[in-house]
């Protein structure tokens, strides 16, 4: 398996999950890393962002249900960085109701023994709370979570931190675990109090840079570029270059 | 405007349970419990402590829809989510005011989100510091599967023939 695997993860929506996967990775990737994303996401949109945008590709969907190998379904998608795309199946394991614990024990043993040329393996996960972010836990030792600088996204984050806080305990693993703050939008004072609440209760572990709320983010993913591909040198781009650092250098507030 | 600037904009703190869970050395199960529910570990206080949010909620619901009419048992929704988590909280938080035993027929439940589960853990343990008590009747296949894909079938008492997710 690969050096590090790190579920970007979020219950809630909206909080920049899927944006924060394509760049950071591809971030990663310009900084020499070898990376591999996986779409754990039904909805698809981290292939899309990426310019993968064949709805009936097999990937992920096809690994976990025995049907291929990892290896087969690595799709090369910029210098260094290999992508696996969620499959028109994947909704299909988020229903199972059979199989006990194998269900969320899916991912990790495709993983195993596989990718292991691969610097950092991120799992792009949907954003519920069911079984496939369930195997994102099981396989992944690290977590990374975007936050956005709202009230409801605290709740949602209360909600998750239950949630890994009991598959910690099950697993009996502690999760290395990093936030960010995206989506900020550094003009709102609540933007900066929701900060204050996270540094209270993560100390040590809100990576340094926030990522700013900006138009270019939202239009990319439309041209199937990442903020590196589409505007290399906005303030997009340098605030996910320099997450990128924090990352590799455990840089937080 | 100006006289906004000095209050605090975040009113309720979701994450104050985060503090509580790690400052609490009491039993392991208890631990586990408190770090099982993430919002509504302040809602739990507030069963036993009548903190004014919480009352105040209480009594809203008291008023609305009498709840002694349910005679201790309550129909869990067939879909039950974060969206309707709250009122459903406030629904058993009445019925705890006014019964020492609360069936909930959750015979009907075809999705349940980890928010509901985790409320129903709060509320189980709230009602046994309460000296009262919370069963599930029924719970239906879908019921059983999540809280054992979570964990926490055993801490619900859900009966079940089949092994546990872990």
């Amino acid at each position: 398996m690969a050096e590090r695997v790190v579920a970007i993860i979020n219950q809630k929506g909206g909080v920049g999950k899927t944006t924060t996967s394509t760049n950071l990775t591809h971030a990663l990737a310009k900084a020499g890393k070898k990376v591999t994303v996986i779409d754990l996401d039904p909805q698809g949109h981290l292939a899309v962002s990426f310019g993968v945008v064949n709805p009936k590709r097999p990937g992920l969907d096809e690994i976990m249900l025995g049907d291929a190998d990892v290896s087969n379904m690595l799709v090369p998608v910029r210098e260094n960085l290999q992508l696996i795309v969620a499959g028109p199946r994947l909704q299909e394991i988020e229903q199972l109701s059979q199989g006990g614990a194998q269900r969320g024990d899916l991912l990790r043993k495709a993983l195993h023994e596989n990718l292991n040329d691969q610097d950092f393996v991120f799992i792009d996960c949907p954003p519920s709370s069911g079984v496939l972010v369930a195997n994102a836990l099981f396989a992944a030792d690290e977590i990374l979570i975007p936050m956005t600088s709202d009230f409801l996204a605290l709740q949602g984050l209360s909600h998750m931190m239950g949630t890994i806080k009991r598959f910690e305990k099950v697993l009996k693993k502690k999760y290395k675990m990093s936030l960010v703050m995206s989506r900020y939008v550094t003009t709102r004072r609540i933007s900066k109090e929701v900060l204050k609440k996270m540094l209270k209760y993560f100390p040590n572990q809100v990576l340094s840079t926030v990522i700013r709320e900006t138009a270019l983010l939202a239009e990319c993913p439309s041209f199937g570029k990442t903020i590196l591909d589409y505007r290399p040198s906005s303030r997009s781009a340098r605030d996910f270059r320099s997450l990128a650092q924090d990352f590799l250098e455990g840089r937080v507030m | 405007m100006a006289e906004k600037n000095d209050k605090d904009l975040i009113g309720f703190d979701p994450l104050a349970w985060m503090n509580e869970s790690e400052a609490e050395t009491t039993s392991e199960e208890e631990t586990v419990v408190t770090s099982a529910q993430p919002s509504v570990s302040d809602t739990t206080e507030t069963v036993s402590s009548e903190s004014l949010s919480v009352q105040q909620a209480t009594e809203s619901v008291s008023e609305s829809e009498a709840p002694n009419d349910e005679g201790g048992k309550l129909t869990l929704d067939a879909t039950l989510n974060i969206q309707n988590v709250s009122h459903l909280y406030e629904q058993v938080l009445v019925l705890l005011e006014g019964q020492d035993k609360i069936e909930i027929d959750a015979s009907s439940v075809i999705a349940i989100d980890t928010a509901t589960l985790q409320l129903l853990i709060v509320l189980k343990q709230s009602a046994v510091k309460l000296g009262k008590e919370i069963v599930f009747d029924f719970p239906s296949d879908k019921f059983i599967d999540s809280a054992e894909l979570l964990g926490l079938a055993e801490m619900l008492e859900i009966d079940q023939a089949a092994a546990g997710f872990f």
